[in-house]
C-alpha cells in the first residue's frame, strides 16, 4: 500500500462529508404545501374578481384614461385637446374633460416585527409572515405593485417594490430574513413610512397592535396621508387567558415594564374581560373610521383568513 | 403545667430555628416569579383596581406568616408534651403481673391460637389497662415470679408501658407474692391515689412472709383474674443418684401429683440420654400425690428426663410441669498414682471400686514422666511434688518436702479426740475410737484446716499448697487399727472423690425459684451460664467457688468456667417441682391485708387527654385551613 493509497483512504470520508447536500432551509414557513395554497388563493382571487382586467383599478387621480370622470375649468397650460367643445357651445364656458387614470395598484404590506409578535413561540409573527406572503402572492399574481415593510418603532426593513408572480421568492427571502425584536411605535414607524413612500396606495397593517403609545396613532398617520389602511389584527387568543397562578411579577416583553400581580381566578377573569375589551376598542376604532378591519386569529388557517380578507373587500378592488 | 417531652432549652432551640426557617421561607415565598407578558397595559387596567386593596393584601400576607408561626409554636409545644398539674384524681398504679409457672397454662387457648397461655391473656389485660390510663395517671409494671422485676418506671408514657408489657415472660418458678406486695407498697409510698393491680390466676399463696403479714394501708388493691381451667397432672419431684460403689447403676425417685378434680390415667416415661428406660401407666385420683421409686436402673450415662401425658392423648392445661430433668454425676474414672513401697491395706481399699485407674510406683520411680494424675498418694514417703500429680494424699509425711511441719517427736498410743464430722473426708465413717500406736504431730499453717486431732496435736489436716489440695494423715495406717476397720476404705474413697470434686450428695437437679449455688469446676471467677432457651450465655457471680444464680427456668443448664476458649464445662438440671404451683385452678378473688380485692375500675380506653394530641390536631387543622385559603388566594 502506497502513501497515496493511504491518503486517498483518509481523504475519502472527508470528501464524502464535503459532498453532502447543504442542510435543508427553513421549509416549515414557506414549504411546498404553502406554495400550493398560494396558487390556489391566486386562482380563487381571480374568480372572485372575474371580468376585471389587469391593472384597471381606478385611482382618484385623473389622467389619461378613456373613461370620463369630470370637468374642471380650463387653466392656462392645459392641453387643448382636453377642452370639451360641446359644453363650450352650450354654456359658453371653457371646461377641461377629466378622465380617470387607470394604473396598477400599490399595495404596501406592513408587518409588525416587534418583540410582542414573537410572544408564544413566535406564533403571531410566523402567522403574520405567512399572511404577508399569501397576500403578496395574490397581489403579485394580479400584477399589483407589492411593497413589504417591516416595522417596530421605526421602519426596520423594506423589500423593494415587486410585480409579477415570479417575484414571490424574493418575498419569501425577505420575510425569512425578518427577526422580531424591539418595541412597537406604530405612529413613528408610519410617519417614516409615509415619508419614504410618496405613491399612495393600500397599506395592509399586520400587527398585534400592542403599541404602548396607542395603536390609533399609526392608523391615523396613514389616514391623514391619503393611504388606505387595512388592518389585519393578528390575535393569539391564548394571550387572553394566560395560564398563571400565584404571586408573579409580570413584565412587558418589549418595554420591560414590571407589575406585581397575585393571580387568582378572579384576576384571570378580569384580565380576560380586559383583553376582550381591548380587542373591541380596536374594532370600534377601525369601524368608526371606516378602516377595514379583520381580526387574524392565529388558530385560523391562514388560507381561510386570506379568503375572508378577499371577500371582506377593500383589498384588490 | 409540666413538660414531659423534650427539655425546655431544646424546645426553645427548635422553636427559634423553626421560626428563622419559616420567616426565611416566607421571604422566599414572597419573591415573585417573573413572567413575561406581551402587553402589560392590558394588565394595568385591572391592577389599578387591585392596588386599592393592597393594604388589606399586606395584612393578609402578615396574617399568613402569623398563622405559620402559630403552627410552629403549636408543634414545638406538642414536642414538649405538656401536661396539667397532677390533680388529686391522678392515680399512681403498680401492676404486678404474675409470671409464675402456672401462668404458662394454656387453658385460655382457642382452636385458632392453641399456644395462647395465661401469661398472654395477662399481657393483653395489662395492655387494656395501659390504654385506659387517664391523662395524668402513671403506672409501673412489674413482673412477679421468684423475685420482683420492675419493667418500667412510674410513667404515663404508653409506649414505655407497652414496651414493659412486651418484656413480661412466664418462668418456671412460683411467685413471691409477699415480696411483690411489699415492693409495690414501697413504690407507692407518698404518692397520690395509690393503687396496686394484680394480674394473676390467683395461685399466689398467702401474703405473709417471715416479717409477717403484708400491710398496705390506704393503697387500693384490684385483681384481674386470669384463667378458667384446672386440669393438671404434674411431676413434683425428680431426683437420681448413682450407687457409690456401682457407678453404672442408679436409682430414681419421682413424685407425681394430680391437681385435677377428676381422676387421671397417665403414661409415665423415663428417658435416659434420650432413650426410653422405663414406661409406666398410672392412675391418679383427684388431689393424689404418688411417689415412685425406681431402684437399680441402668442404661443412662448423663441425662435423665421424666415425662407424663394423659393416656387419652393431648396434654393437660399446664404442660410445663409434665417434664422433669436430672443429670447423673460424671462417670469419669479417677487416675490415681500410688507411690509406695507396698501397702496391702491401701491397695485393698483401692480395689473397692472399678472407677479407679491406679498406677503403683516405687518411691525411686517418682515422678512418672509424661503422665498426669488426679490424685497422688504418698505412702510413708514425702518427695517433692512433681507437675501432673494432682491433689496429694500424704500418709505419715516427713522431711523438708512435707506440706506441713511434722513434729519429729512421736506420739504414742493416741486417737482422734476431736473430729470435724462434717468434713466430706469423714463422710459415712466412724473413726472416733481408732487406736494409733505411733504418730507424729502435724503443725498446721494459716489456712489449713484440722480435721482430726488428738489431745497432743493435729493428726489429720487439709489445705492448699501452690494451688494444690492436700490431705495429710499424721501416722502410718499400718501403725493403727484404722486399716482393720470398714471406715478405712470409705475414708480412702472419700479422699479420692473429694479431690476430684465428686460429691456423693450430688444434686441431680436444682429447684427453680431458688438461688442456686453451683459448684464451679475450676478456680476461675469467670463463669458463664447457658440457661435453657437462652440465646447466649450469661456471666454469673462466683462466691466461695460456687456460681450464684437465681434459677427461674426448668431444663438443662451448662456452666462454663474459665476464659473463653479454654473454659471447663459442666452441666446441671433444674425442675419446677412445686405442687402448689401445679395446682392451677384459678382463684376468683384474692384477700390482701384482710380485705378482698375488687375488680379494676376507672380504666377506660380513650380517657387519656394528653395535650400534645390536641395540639397536634389543632396544628393539622390550622395547616389545612392555611393550605386551603392559600391556594384559594384568600390569605395572600
Amino acid at each position: 500500500m502506497s502513501v497515496l493509497d493511504v491518503l486517498r483512504r483518509v481523504s475519502e470520508p472527508i470528501a464524502r462529508i464535503s459532498r453532502r447536500p447543504p442542510p435543508p432551509d427553513d421549509g416549515e414557513l414557506f414549504d411546498d404545501e404553502f406554495q400550493r395554497k398560494l396558487e390556489y388563493l391566486a386562482i380563487v382571487s381571480r374568480r372572485v374578481f372575474a371580468g376585471r382586467l389587469r391593472a384597471e383599478r381606478r385611482t382618484k387621480k385623473s389622467g389619461s384614461g378613456v373613461e370620463f370622470a369630470d370637468h374642471r375649468d380650463y387653466a392656462p397650460g392645459d392641453d387643448f385637446r382636453s377642452l370639451d367643445w360641446n359644453v363650450y357651445q352650450r354654456f359658453g364656458r371653457l371646461l377641461v374633460r377629466l378622465f380617470e387614470e387607470e394604473e396598477d395598484l400599490s399595495i404596501y404590506l406592513v408587518i409588525d416585527a416587534s418583540s410582542s409578535m414573537a410572544f408564544s413561540s413566535q406564533r403571531k409573527f410566523r402567522y403574520a409572515q405567512r399572511l404577508t406572503a399569501a397576500l403578496a402572492y395574490v397581489g403579485l399574481a394580479n400584477l399589483d405593485r407589492i411593497t413589504i415593510v417591516a416595522t417596530t418603532d421605526r421602519v426596520e426593513e423594506r423589500m423593494p417594490t415587486a410585480r409579477g408572480k415570479a417575484r414571490i421568492f424574493k418575498v419569501f427571502q425577505f420575510l425569512r430574513g425578518l427577526e422580531p425584536a424591539g418595541t412597537t411605535d406604530l405612529g413613528d414607524a408610519m410617519k417614516t413610512f409615509v415619508a419614504q413612500h410618496k405613491r399612495r396606495g393600500l397599506v395592509v397593517l399586520l400587527s398585534d397592535l400592542y403599541d404602548p403609545h396607542g395603536f390609533e396613532r399609526g392608523i391615523n398617520v396613514l389616514r391623514y396621508n391619503k393611504f388606505e389602511p387595512f388592518v389585519l389584527h393578528v390575535v393569539d387568543e391564548s394571550e387572553g387567558g394566560p395560564k398563571l397562578t400565584g404571586d408573579v411579577r409580570i413584565y412587558d416583553c418589549e418595554t420591560g415594564e414590571e407589575r406585581d400581580v397575585t393571580v387568582t381566578p378572579k384576576v384571570l377573569s378580569q384580565f380576560k374581560a380586559s383583553y376582550q375589551s381591548y380587542l373591541a376598542e380596536v374594532r370600534k376604532f377601525c369601524t368608526d373610521r371606516q378602516v377595514p378591519y379583520v381580526p387574524a386569529e392565529v388558530s385560523v388557517p391562514f388560507d381561510d383568513l386570506v379568503l375572508r380578507v378577499l371577500r371582506r373587500g377593500g383589498f384588490l378592488t | 403545667m409540666h413538660f414531659y417531652g423534650l427539655p425546655g432549652s431544646t424546645l426553645i432551640a427548635i422553636g427559634a430555628a423553626g421560626a428563622v426557617a419559616i420567616v426565611s421561607l416566607y421571604v422566599l415565598k414572597l419573591r415573585r416569579r417573573p413572567v413575561p407578558v406581551p402587553f402589560v397595559r392590558i394588565w394595568q387596567r385591572i391592577l389599578r383596581e387591585k392596588e386599592a386593596t393592597s393594604l388589606f393584601s399586606q395584612l393578609k400576607r402578615l396574617l399568613s406568616l402569623l398563622v405559620q408561626l402559630a403552627l410552629l409554636a403549636l408543634l414545638v409545644l406538642a414536642l414538649g408534651d405538656p401536661r396539667g398539674f397532677a390533680s388529686n384524681k391522678a392515680r399512681n398504679v403498680v401492676v404486678l403481673v404474675d409470671a409464675s409457672a402456672s401462668m404458662k397454662a394454656v387453658d385460655v387457648a382457642s382452636a385458632l391460637n392453641p399456644n395462647y397461655a395465661r401469661i398472654d391473656a395477662a399481657k393483653d389485660e395489662v395492655k387494656r389497662l395501659v390504654r385506659g390510663l387517664g391523662g395524668s395517671d402513671r403506672m409501673l409494671i412489674a413482673q412477679m415470679d421468684a423475685g420482683v422485676t420492675p419493667l418500667s418506671t412510674m410513667t404515663g408514657e404508653v409506649a414505655d408501658l407497652d414496651q414493659a408489657v412486651s418484656l413480661v415472660r412466664a418462668t418456671d418458678s412460683r411467685a413471691d407474692f409477699p415480696r411483690a406486695l411489699r415492693f409495690a407498697a414501697d413504690v407507692l409510698l407518698g404518692l397520690s391515689s395509690p393503687e396496686i393491680v394484680i394480674v394473676s390466676d390467683g395461685n399466689l399463696g398467702e401474703p405473709r412472709d417471715a416479717a409477717g403479714e403484708v400491710h398496705l394501708g390506704q393503697v387500693a388493691v384490684s385483681f384481674v383474674p386470669i384463667g378458667k381451667g384446672g386440669r393438671n397432672i404434674a411431676i413434683t419431684g425428680f431426683s437420681v443418684r448413682r450407687y457409690p460403689l456401682d457407678r453404672d447403676r442408679y436409682e430414681v425417685m419421682l413424685d407425681l401429683y394430680n391437681a385435677s378434680k377428676e381422676p387421671e390415667e397417665i403414661e409415665l416415661n423415663l428417658l435416659g440420654d434420650g432413650n426410653f428406660v422405663d414406661v409406666t401407666k398410672l392412675k391418679l385420683n383427684p388431689g393424689e400425690r404418688l411417689p415412685r421409686f425406681y431402684p437399680n436402673l441402668s442404661g443412662a450415662r448423663r441425662t435423665l428426663e421424666a415425662t407424663i401425658k394423659p393416656v387419652s392423648g393431648g396434654h393437660d392445661d399446664l404442660p410445663a410441669d409434665d417434664h422433669a430433668y436430672a443429670l447423673l454425676p460424671d462417670q469419669r474414672r479417677i487416675r490415681v498414682l500410688c507411690v509406695t513401697r507396698g501397702n496391702t491395706y491401701l491397695e485393698a481399699s483401692l480395689l473397692l471400686t472399678t472407677y479407679l485407674d491406679v498406677t503403683y510406683v516405687a518411691p525411686s520411680d517418682y515422678p512418672v514422666k509424661a503422665q498426669s494424675f488426679d490424685v497422688t498418694i504418698f505412702d510413708d514417703v514425702t518427695p517433692p511434688v512433681a507437675e501432673g500429680s494432682g491433689s496429694v494424699f500424704y500418709l505419715d509425711p516427713s522431711g523438708e518436702s512435707s506440706p506441713v511441719k511434722v513434729d519429729p517427736a512421736p506420739l504414742v498410743n493416741v486417737g482422734f479426740d476431736t473430729l470435724d464430722k462434717k468434713s466430706p473426708f469423714l463422710r459415712w465413717t466412724a473413726v472416733d475410737d481408732v487406736y494409733v500406736g505411733r504418730a507424729h504431730r502435724l503443725i498446721p499453717e494459716p489456712g489449713d484446716k484440722v480435721i482430726g486431732a488428738s489431745e497432743k496435736g493435729a493428726l489429720l489436716l487439709t489445705g492448699r499448697r501452690a494451688g494444690r489440695r492436700f490431705l495429710a494423715l499424721g501416722f502410718n495406717p499400718k501403725d493403727s487399727d484404722f486399716v482393720l476397720r470398714i471406715a478405712w476404705p470409705l475414708f480412702v474413697l472419700n479422699v479420692l472423690t473429694e479431690f476430684v470434686a465428686e460429691d456423693p450428695s450430688y444434686l441431680s437437679s436444682f429447684r427453680t425459684g431458688e438461688v442456686w449455688h453451683v459448684a464451679v469446676p475450676t478456680l476461675s471467677d469467670e463463669v458463664w451460664l447457658s440457661a435453657p432457651g437462652a440465646p447466649s450465655p450469661k456471666r454469673v457471680p462466683v462466691q466461695d467457688g460456687r456460681a450464684v444464680y437465681l434459677g427461674l427456668d426448668a431444663g438443662f443448664y451448662t456452666l462454663e468456667a474459665g476464659p473463653r476458649g479454654a473454659a471447663v464445662k459442666s452441666e446441671f438440671a433444674a425442675n419446677l417441682a412445686d405442687a402448689d404451683e401445679s395446682a392451677i385452678e384459678p382463684v376468683a378473688a384474692l384477700t390482701v391485708d384482710g380485705k378482698t380485692t375488687g375488680a379494676v375500675e376507672g380504666f377506660h380506653v380513650g380517657v387519656r387527654s394528653e395535650w400534645w394530641i390536641a395540639l397536634l390536631l389543632l396544628a393539622v387543622a390550622i395547616t389545612t385551613v392555611e393550605w386551603a385559603t392559600y391556594h384559594r388566594r384568600i390569605t395572600v
